[in-house]
C-alpha cells in the first residue's frame, strides 16, 4: 500500500483509559514528521467512565477538521469498536486491548495490553503508552523519535512516570513486531510543515486577550469554555492583571462591567446556559455604553443541552439578545489565528465604540487542537478611542460621558481621573448620565447608540474570499466550518469543480456590503452551519431579501463538525 | 475647573428614611477625605439605588440586585478607588441574594449600605424578605441580615444603624469607609431606613432599637457572643443595632490587597504593547 498523505487514528475506550494521551504522543510523532495535525476529542460530561474516544489526523495538506474515515481503530473496549468500526475504512485495521475480550473481525488484531503491562510494571494504566508502541510498529515509525516523542512529553514529570511510559512503549512495540503482518502495515509520508504550534481556539482566545491589553476576566465554569478561564488565571497574575472564578455567570458579568466602568479592559466567556444568564448584563453594558467582550463557547442547546458536543446555534440569540434595543458587535473567528487577532479586534472595538462585542466561538474551535501558524505580537494594535487622561480633561471646560458627538463616540474619563466625575447607568439618560424621560433626549441617546453599527461598519472585522473569483457555487459559513469548507474546495479544485468561499468574520451587523456583491458574483450561494433552522441563512435572507433565492442552507446538528466530504455531498451543482 | 454631573434633587418622598443615608454618607465621605473623584457609589434598584444621583461622586447604577458584584469589579480593577454600594432589602436580599453571601466571603474591601424598609417602596408596598408576618398578607419569616453576616467566618465589618440616630449612623458609615481605605476588606453596614409611605415604622423601630453596645459581654471581636446577643434582643421583640463585628485582624485582608499586593491593578496598568512585548513574547514562545 503507499505512503498515506493523510492519516486518521481514532482510540476508544472508558473515560480514564488514557485515549487522549495516545492521540496527543501521535500527534507529537506527526509533527515531528512534518505534518499538519488535528486533534479532537468525543467525551462525556462525566469525570471518569463512559465511553470516550480521541481523534488524531495528520495530513501533508493543511487540515482544521476531522477525516471522514479512520485508517486505525485503536479500541480498549468492546464498545469502542462497535462505535469506532462504522467509520473504519475500507483498508483500515484494528488494534484492541484483549485483556477482557475477544473480537472475531478479520481485521482486527487482540493484545493484552492491560495484563502485559500490569504484569510487568504493576499498573496497567500505562497499557495507553503499549498501545501508542504498537501502533508506531503498524505504521512503520523510527523508533528513536518514537522514544523521543515519549520522552519530551513526560519529561516534566520525569523519574518513575517516564521511566514507566518507557517500558510500557517497549512491551507495545515488542507484542506488534511479534505478531504477523503488522510490521509496517501502512506507511505515512513526511511532510514540510514546519515552526508551526499546536493549540486551541480556547487558548489562541486568551492569548489575545493578554496581548490586546485585557486585564480583568470573571467567569464561571461551563463546558466548552472553561479553559479560557484556566489559561488567564496563570497568563494574567504576572501582568498585574485579575481573574476570578465568580459565583454565577450574572456576577461574572456584572464583575466584568464594572472592572470597566474603572477602565480596565475586560472579558468573560461562556457557553449557552451561561449566555441566557449574561443577557441581562450585556443589555445594561450595551445603553449604559460600557466596552465588555462576550465569548460564547457554543455547544449543543438548549437548556444543558450536549455539554461536550459542538453545534452553532446561539447566533440567533445572540443577534437578539436582551430586552429593548442596543447595539453589539458579532464576530466569529474560524481559525486559532482569528482567534487570537479577533479578540484583540474585540477589544478594540468595544473601547471604541463602547459597546458589547460578542465573540462567538463553537465548541469545535474551541476544545480541538490544530497546528497552527504562530501568533505574531507584531500584528497587534491596541486602539484605545477616546479616552480621556488627566491631562486632557484639564483642557475641557465640560465632561460629559454621554456626549453627542459627530462620529457617536463618547470620550470617556474613568473614574480616578482627577476633578471630574459622572453617572453611568442602565435607566436612558442624558449626556450628564442623569436619569432623563425627556422624548427629544430619548429619540437622540437611541440614535447614538443604535448608530454606531453602521458608524463602525467598515472598522469590523472583514470577510474573507477563498477560489476563483468566477466560480459560480457559493459556499458561506463561519467559525470551525472554515477548516472543513477550505477542505472540500482543495478537493473540489482538484476534480475541476471550482467554488468560492465567503468566510464571514463580522456576522452582525450582517456585512451587506461584503456579502450582497458575493451573492450577486455567484448562482447559488450554500450557508454551511452548525444548528436546525439556518441561522445565519436567516439573517441573510432578512438584510438581503433581493438575494433570497441564491440562498440554500447546508445543516448539521447532531453534535459533531462537519467533515469536508459531507459539505461536498450536501452540495448538488459540484457532488 | 472642569464642569462634571452635578447632583440632582433625590427623588425620595418627604421624611424617607434614605435621607439620612445620603447626609451620613456626605459627612463621613468629608471627614475621611474622599475626593469625589475618587469615590465611586453604586447604586442598586429600588428608591435607595438611586442615592448615587445625589451626590457629587462618580456614579454607577447597577442591575436590579448586581451591585455587589458590579461593586467587587470596581474595586478588584481599580483598588484606588473607595467603593461604596448602596440598595435595598429588595435589591441585596431578594434578586441579589447569593452576590449577597458572595460578598462576606470574597472580602473586597467596599462598603455596602443596605437601606432596610421592610417593603418594596418603588413598586408601591409589597412584602420584601424583611418584611413582618402580616405585612401585606406576608406568610414568610423575615430575613435577618445581620444574623446571616455573622454565620460567615470572614474579617468583615458588620454593623447595624438607625436612620433616626443620625450620629451614630455617620460615625459607623466613617468607619466603615476608614476600614475599606486601609483594605481590609467587606464593610456591611444594614440601615434601618423606614418607608414613610409604604411601611412607615420610624415610631415603632425608635422604641424597639436597642443599642448592642451597651449590653453587658459587648464584643463585636466575639462572634459567638454577638450571635448570641442578637438573638436574645431580638426574642425580647427589640431590634439590634450597632457594630456587631470588629475583626481583630488589622493587616489587609482585603480581597485586592491579596490578589495585587501594591500593585495598580488593572485599570491603571499600561496595556500599550511596547512595555509588555518581552512578556508577550515569552508567553507566545511557550506555545509550541
Amino acid at each position: 500500500m503507499p505512503p498515506l498523505a493523510d492519516v486518521s487514528v481514532m482510540i476508544g475506550g472508558q473515560g480514564g483509559d488514557g485515549t487522549l494521551t495516545v492521540s496527543d504522543l501521535l500527534g507529537r510523532y506527526f509533527r515531528k514528521r512534518g505534518l499538519y495535525v488535528y486533534t479532537s476529542r468525543n467525551v462525556l460530561s462525566r469525570i471518569r467512565g463512559g465511553h470516550a474516544d480521541a481523534s488524531v489526523r495528520a495530513s501533508r495538506d493543511p487540515i482544521a477538521a476531522q477525516k471522514s474515515t479512520v485508517d486505525v481503530l485503536v479500541a480498549f473496549d468492546q464498545e469502542a469498536i462497535t462505535i469506532g468500526a462504522s467509520e473504519l475504512a475500507p483498508h483500515g485495521y484494528i488494534l484492541y486491548d484483549s485483556t477482557a475480550f475477544k473480537s472475531d473481525l478479520p481485521n482486527a488484531t487482540g493484545f493484552p495490553f492491560a495484563t502485559l503491562v500490569g504484569g510487568a510494571l504493576g499498573q496497567p494504566i500505562f497499557k495507553n503508552t503499549a498501545a501508542y508502541g504498537a501502533l508506531s510498529v503498524v505504521f512503520g515509525f523510527d523508533p528513536a523519535e518514537t522514544r523521543a516523542v515519549i520522552e519530551e512529553r513526560f519529561k516534566r514529570r520525569g523519574g518513575e512516570a517516564l521511566e514507566k511510559n518507557l517500558k510500557a512503549l517497549e512491551i507495545g512495540r515488542k507484542a506488534a513486531l511479534e505478531a504477523a503482518g503488522l510490521a509496517d502495515r501502512y506507511s505515512v509520508a513526511d511532510g514540510d510543515a514546519h515552526d508551526l504550534v499546536m493549540t486551541t481556539g480556547n487558548q489562541a482566545v486568551a492569548l489575545g486577550f493578554v496581548v490586546g491589553g485585557g486585564r480583568f476576566f470573571a467567569g464561571y465554569p461551563i463546558t466548552p469554555a472553561t479553559e479560557i478561564m484556566e489559561y488567564l488565571q496563570r497568563y494574567l497574575p504576572p501582568l498585574g492583571g485579575v481573574v476570578r472564578q465568580a459565583e454565577d455567570e450574572l456576577a461574572a458579568v456584572n464583575m466584568i462591567i464594572g472592572a470597566s466602568y474603572t477602565g480596565a479592559r475586560v472579558m468573560t466567556s461562556t457557553s449557552g446556559p451561561g449566555l441566557s444568564l449574561m443577557t441581562e448584563g450585556i443589555g445594561h453594558a450595551g445603553t449604559a455604553e460600557l466596552p465588555i467582550v462576550v465569548a460564547d463557547c457554543a455547544r449543543v442547546g438548549p437548556s444543558t443541552g450536549q455539554p461536550t458536543r459542538h453545534e452553532q446555534s446561539d447566533l440567533s440569540h445572540l443577534a437578539n439578545l436582551g430586552h429593548g434595543e442596543f447595539p453589539r458587535f458579532i464576530v466569529a473567528p474560524g481559525t486559532p489565528v482569528d482567534c487570537f487577532e479577533m479578540t484583540v479586534d474585540a477589544l478594540n472595538l468595544a473601547e471604541r465604540w463602547r459597546v458589547p462585542v460578542l465573540l462567538l466561538l463553537d465548541q469545535a474551535l474551541c476544545q480541538n487542537t490544530t497546528t497552527s501558524p504562530r501568533f505574531d505580537v507584531q500584528r497587534v494594535h491596541v486602539d484605545r478611542g477616546e479616552r480621556l487622561t488627566g491631562d486632557a480633561v484639564a483642557q475641557l471646560t465640560q465632561y460629559k460621558a454621554y456626549q453627542f458627538t459627530e462620529s457617536g463616540r463618547s470620550a470617556y474619563a474613568p473614574p480616578g481621573t482627577p476633578g471630574v466625575w459622572a453617572e453611568i447607568t442602565g435607566n436612558e439618560h442624558d449626556e450628564w448620565g442623569h436619569v432623563s424621560v425627556n422624548p427629544t433626549n430619548r429619540v437622540r441617546m437611541m440614535r447614538k447608540r443604535m448608530e454606531k453599527m453602521v458608524k463602525a461598519r467598515d472598522e469590523l472585522p472583514a470577510a474573507r474570499l477563498f477560489g476563483p473569483a468566477d466560480a459560480k457555487v457559493g459556499i458561506i459559513g463561519f467559525g470551525s466550518t472554515f477548516g472543513p469548507i477550505r477542505e472540500a474546495q482543495t478537493v473540489l479544485e482538484a476534480r475541476g469543480k471550482p467554488t468560492r468561499f465567503l468566510q464571514a468574520r463580522t456576522l452582525f451587523p450582517v456585512p451587506v456590503h461584503e456579502i450582497e456583491p458575493f451573492l450577486k458574483s455567484v448562482d447559488v450561494a450554500y450557508v454551511v452551519e452548525h444548528n436546525y433552522t439556518g441561522q445565519f441563512a436567516r439573517l441573510l435572507r432578512e438584510t438581503m431579501p433581493a438575494q433570497h433565492a441564491k440562498l440554500r442552507s447546508v445543516l448539521k446538528y447532531d453534535g459533531s463538525n462537519f467533515r469536508a466530504p459531507e459539505i461536498i455531498a450536501a452540495i448538488p451543482e459540484v457532488a | 475647573m472642569v464642569e462634571s454631573a452635578k447632583p440632582v434633587p433625590p427623588i425620595w418622598c418627604p421624611g424617607c428614611g434614605d435621607f439620612g443615608v445620603l447626609a451620613a454618607l456626605k459627612k463621613a465621605a468629608l471627614e475621611q477625605k474622599v475626593a469625589p473623584y475618587d469615590l465611586v457609589l453604586v447604586g442598586g434598584i429600588g428608591c435607595s439605588g438611586s442615592i448615587h444621583n445625589f451626590l457629587e461622586v462618580n456614579g454607577i447604577h447597577a442591575l436590579h440586585g448586581r451591585l455587589l458584584a458590579q461593586a467587587v469589579g470596581v474595586k478588584l480593577a481599580n483598588p484606588g478607588l473607595t467603593v461604596v454600594a448602596a440598595g435595598g432589602d429588595g435589591d441585596g436580599y431578594a434578586i441579589g441574594m447569593g452576590h449577597f453571601i458572595h460578598a462576606f466571603k470574597k472580602n473586597a474591601s467596599i462598603v455596602y449600605v443596605a437601606m432596610n424598609n421592610e417593603t418594596y417602596g418603588l413598586t408601591k408596598g409589597q412584602p420584601s424578605p424583611t418584611s413582618q408576618i402580616g405585612f401585606e398578607g406576608n406568610i414568610e419569616r423575615p430575613f435577618d441580615a445581620i444574623l446571616t453576616a455573622l454565620s460567615i467566618p470572614a474579617p468583615n465589618l458588620i454593623a447595624r444603624t438607625f436612620s433616626g440616630d443620625p450620629k451614630t449612623m455617620i460615625a459607623v458609615l466613617g468607619e466603615a469607609i476608614k476600614f475599606t481605605r486601609e483594605g481590609r476588606g467587606f464593610a456591611f453596614i444594614e440601615d434601618l431606613s423606614p418607608c414613610v409611605t409604604y411601611n412607615d415604622t420610624y415610631k415603632l423601630w425608635r422604641e424597639k432599637v436597642l443599642d448592642v453596645s451597651k449590653v453587658p459581654g459587648y464584643d463585636p471581636t466575639d462572634r459567638q457572643a454577638m450571635f448570641k446577643i442578637c438573638l436574645d434582643t431580638m426574642d425580647q421583640g427589640r431590634i439590634p443595632i450597632g457594630v456587631m463585628h470588629r475583626p481583630k485582624e488589622t493587616a489587609p485582608e482585603g480581597l485586592e490587597a491579596k490578589l495585587l499586593g501594591t500593585a495598580l491593578g488593572p485599570a491603571r496598568s499600561d496595556i500599550s504593547i511596547e512595555p509588555n512585548l518581552a512578556s508577550y513574547q515569552k508567553l507566545l514562545a511557550a506555545l509550541s
